[in-house]
């Protein structure tokens, strides 16, 4: 009896072990077999280099180098001392982190784990050839963005980084994938899409060491696109070595067509830094360092009081308006009251009786003070719109700043208190709670030197052979005159007599432009010149902006002299 | 020689071979000729011994049976000092070329000694008192291989007991009683677990915890059977099995390349071979009137269709991971040759059978 119950149960287990089997290879079979598929064909992908960039003359400004990672197979490691000897000897990789890195990889025993990151090509050679007979210790490589001019770009190309989980929702339709490097800044964000290429892929059969046996099918990736730029990149350097160790920003553009030629904002930052997966002590030391700021773009981003180079919008609109005219003058006697209050000029003695000419040339504060007045604030926010200020230009480096006019409906709105009278006196000589950004200073100047027109300003010229429809310039409705009046005054403040901007002046050609010293709350005032060149159909507009900088009339000036003989030197007038 | 039971002899002849082409197929990325040529050279050594215990009759191993149970406890106890550890588990002696591991010796030798007990003390089988003298007959053997660690075939003794007892005329409620009370013990039990063993368990429950760790294991071994199908990759053409992605598929796992390469078909077959002999076994303890006979039999019989059932179970993922091997097929000299062996000393009982 019991020996049937024995040979029953027996029996009774085997059976049910066959259903199992049939269960598991004739039911689920496809289920199973999609997966050793899976298993056996692995797509690598091939991963597209990203477009190039070029500046103006064809110089190459970025590209793609290959990086030599070490990675190793848990599973496949025999001796992980042997392992981390002979990395760290080759390497100089710290003992310590090695053997943290390979616990790491442990967890994940069957497949390569990045362990070093971008070793020199010879290392990489080296560890090759020994990983014959240490088994686990692979090399690999991918391309790298490389930014050849390091710093000096930083402010135009922008940088990469690791796909954030907003970016990849937002895009996966598009083909991103995690761990996807993308522009986090600069064109490499706003030309994102043209720069990436179309990732290729390998469909290899691997084995378990992902150890490619034979190559299936293979599908070439497309490389991105080259981007052309507007930039002159010996101008732009000339640029960066005079800021050098200053903080500010200077932007170069071509006043007719928007163009910008160079654009340069200190401190500045090493692109590169961003490439590596490994470098995030780096990474955030410049994400964080809230002294200096490095990561802001001061050129597009960065407000500041404009300070006297605001007159050249109260003299345009006292002009348009007809509120003044070429013959008329007022007096200046080193101060003025308005309404109880006194306000002063820079020359305590005073200009005396001054035409508006004479006026900007000298940048006279107690001139302007009446000249505001005579505008009215919303004239002034007016004509401060009508010039592009309180919004973004539309240049194509993403991160711009809208700066702030002020109006006395905003002030009733926000404060609500009224506007005083001293606040439009203020605001005439460019202080008070209006805030612009440098790139809207040399806008402004361009119109004036481009015979009225607002131009849109950008830095990607071509996209490989098309080039880009870049919004034309748009005209802001002044009369000629005015314009003729304001621009004979901007050249007179550089070359005539007792002109403010006298250290602008060259011999080699004709340079106009407007000083400006912005006091701030923060300490000593910050220091403008904003300049155009030649006084004939001009080529280049300028703004030199100094953080802090003191007078507008001695370094901004001068290096503004420089960067246009500079550029008269590379031809660029 | 009319009483040898032929049906059992050739189908382990036939697993034999089929483990021998399938040792081949999962070794082909390597040295495949060394390694049949060590797994033929056990099968030997294994077939020497088969002979030999095909002659002796087994009554005469009776009287020995304590000692070699004591022979058994005493490796055991030297392979937790002197033992090569292996994963962190110390199961090996070194005997230069062959590593042998003293709990295949204790599977067997527990059987004879168990069946001996038991078989002078059938009277008292049916007491308490009498159950706790099988315990501590069981105890040692069963601790010192759960500390090695080696828990699969520690917890293999267990069924193994209850079914001698069973055969012997146990009461039902006194096995039931031991069952529950072990079943009772099994949270206590969890923290004496390494924590490999641990992980295991968890990943049986669920191996997508940990795909590329402890649950790899299972994951690829039942991607392999079941992308078999039903006929199969063919010899020598298991992705899984050739590409490497399964690990110990030349010991534990050679199930695995078995479903994969030779499909449902393949693995049906096989387990109606393994089905033959538990069967033909049965037949020998129901013909076998000799209750020290019967004993062993009903032991050797448990021992190799739960080690067949476990094994494959776990490759389908059915049962969780322990380390026992394939009877007969898996690489291995211990498993080997205590396999033949023991089906050697079946056979012999088959053999001594009075005639009626």
């Amino acid at each position: 009896m019991r020996n049937r119950i024995f040979t029953r149960v027996i029996l009774f287990f085997f059976a049910v072990l066959t259903l199992g089997l049939f269960y598991t290879q004739v039911l689920q079979r496809d289920v199973y077999e999609k997966l050793s598929e899976k298993n056996r064909v692995r797509v690598l992908p091939l991963e597209a280099p990203r477009g190039k960039i070029y500046d103006r003359k064809g110089r190459l400004l970025v590209n793609n180098r290959i990086s030599f990672d070490v990675e190793v197979i848990f599973q496949e490691i025999k001796d992980v001392e042997g392992v981390i000897d002979l990395l760290s000897d080759i390497a100089y990789v710290d003992r310590q982190v090695l053997s943290l890195r390979i616990e790491k990889a442990r967890r994940r025993p069957f497949i390569p784990v990045k362990i070093i990151e971008d070793i020199e090509k010879h290392k990489a050679i080296q560890i090759e050839e020994i990983a014959l007979e240490v088994p686990g210790v692979i090399v690999t490589t991918r391309p790298l963005r490389n930014y050849i001019y390091k710093n000096s770009l930083s402010r135009i190309t922008g940088y990469l980084g690791k796909i954030s989980e907003e970016e990849l929702d937002k895009y996966r339709t598009y083909g991103y994938r995690m761990r996807d490097f993308v522009g986090k800044d600069g064109i490499e964000r706003s030309y994102n899409d043209y720069l990436r290429g179309v990732d290729g892929g390998l469909q290899v059969e691997v084995d378990s060491r992902g150890r490619e046996l034979c190559i299936l099918a293979i599908k070439e990736p497309q490389s991105g696109r080259d981007l052309h730029l507007s930039i002159d990149i010996e101008l732009q350097k000339f640029c960066d070595s005079l800021l050098a160790e200053k903080r500010g920003a200077i932007v170069a553009m071509d006043p007719q067509t928007g163009a910008i030629l160079a654009i340069t904002s200190h401190p500045d930052f090493d692109p590169n830094i961003f490439v590596k997966r490994n470098n995030s002590k780096n990474v955030t030391a410049l994400l964080n360092n809230s002294t200096t700021y490095p990561m802001l773009n001061r050129a597009i981003s960065g407000l500041y009081p404009p300070g006297s180079v605001f007159k050249i919008i109260i003299a345009s609109a006292a002009l348009n308006e007809g509120c003044f005219d070429n013959k008329r003058t007022l007096t200046c006697e080193g101060s003025i009251m308005v309404g109880n209050r006194r306000f002063r000029c820079w020359r305590e003695k005073g200009h005396g009786v001054i035409s508006i000419n004479e006026g900007i040339k000298a940048s006279c504060n107690v001139f302007f003070y009446q000249l505001g007045i005579l505008v009215g604030p919303d004239g002034i926010s007016r004509y401060a719109f009508r010039f592009g200020f309180g919004k973004p230009t539309g240049i194509d480096i993403p991160g711009e700043a809208n700066g702030f006019v002020p109006t006395p409906a905003w002030k009733r709105k926000n404060l609500r208190q009224p506007w005083f009278k001293g606040e439009t006196a203020n605001y005439a000589i460019g202080q008070g709670y209006l805030l612009v950004t440098p790139i809207q200073v040399v806008r402004a100047v361009a119109a004036i030197a481009n015979g009225g027109k607002l131009v849109h300003p950008f830095v990607v010229e071509r996209i490989e052979d098309v080039r880009l429809q870049h919004a034309g310039p748009r005209s802001m409705g002044l009369k000629k005159e005015t314009l003729t009046i304001v621009k004979e005054a901007l050249r007179d403040v550089v070359n005539a007599r007792r002109g403010t901007g006298l250290y602008a002046r060259s011999k080699d050609t004709v340079i106009s432009g407007k000083t400006g010293t912005a006091q701030n709350p923060k300490g000593t005032s910050h220091a403008w010149f904003t300049g155009f060149a030649p006084f004939e159909n001009p080529r280049l507009s300028i703004v030199v902006f100094i953080e802090h900088g003191g007078k507008g009339g001695l370094d901004p000036a001068r290096f503004a002299k420089n960067i246009i003989e500079e550029a008269k030197r590379l031809e660029l007038l | 020689m009319n009483r040898f039971d032929k049906a059992l002899f050739f189908s382990v002849i036939a697993i034999l071979l089929i483990g021998l082409a399938t040792l081949y197929s999962a070794s082909s990325r390597y040295d495949s000729q060394n390694v049949i040529l060590r797994q033929l050279s056990w099968i030997f050594l294994g077939g020497v011994l088969f002979c030999i215990v095909l002659r002796v009759n087994y009554q005469r191993l009776g009287s020995i049976s304590y000692l070699l149970y004591g022979i058994s406890i005493f490796f055991l106890i030297l392979v937790l000092f002197f033992g090569k550890a292996r994963g962190g588990a110390h199961r090996w002696i070194s005997l230069g070329v062959f590593n042998f591991q003293p709990s295949e010796l204790a599977k067997i030798t527990l059987v004879l000694a168990l069946s001996s007990y038991i078989g002078k003390r059938k009277n008292e089988v049916t007491q308490v008192r009498f159950l706790f003298g099988v315990l501590c007959l069981v105890l040692p053997a069963f601790f010192l291989i759960l500390i090695e660690p080696d828990l699969g075939t520690a917890l293999l003794l267990i069924p193994i007991t209850l079914a001698v007892l069973f055969a012997a005329g146990a009461k039902l409620r006194h096995l039931i009683g031991i069952t529950s009370l072990g079943l009772c013990g099994l949270p206590f039990f969890w923290h004496f677990l390494k924590d490999y063993q641990k992980q295991r368990l968890i990943v049986f429950i669920n191996p997508n915890i940990d795909p590329l760790g402890s649950g790899y294991t299972i994951i690829q071994s039942k991607i392999a059977v079941g992308s078999g199908g039903l006929l199969g990759k063919g010899w020598l053409s298991g992705t899984q099995n050739q590409l490497n992605f399964l690990p110990e598929r030349h010991t534990d796992f050679i199930f695995s390349v078995v479903g994969e390469e030779w499909g449902f078909l393949g693995a049906f077959i096989l387990i109606l071979l393994y089905a033959t002999i538990a069967y033909r076994g049965t037949k020998i303890i129901e013909a076998t009137p000799d209750i020290n006979g019967k004993l062993i039999a009903t032991g050797f019989v448990t021992l190799f269709a739960l080690q067949v059932l476990i094994n494959i179970g776990m490759t389908i993922g059915f049962l969780p991971i322990v380390g026992l091997t394939l009877p007969l097929i898996s690489y291995g000299g211990s498993s080997l040759i205590t396999t033949l062996t023991y089906i050697g000393i079946l056979l012999n009982i088959g053999m001594r059978r009075p005639l009626f």
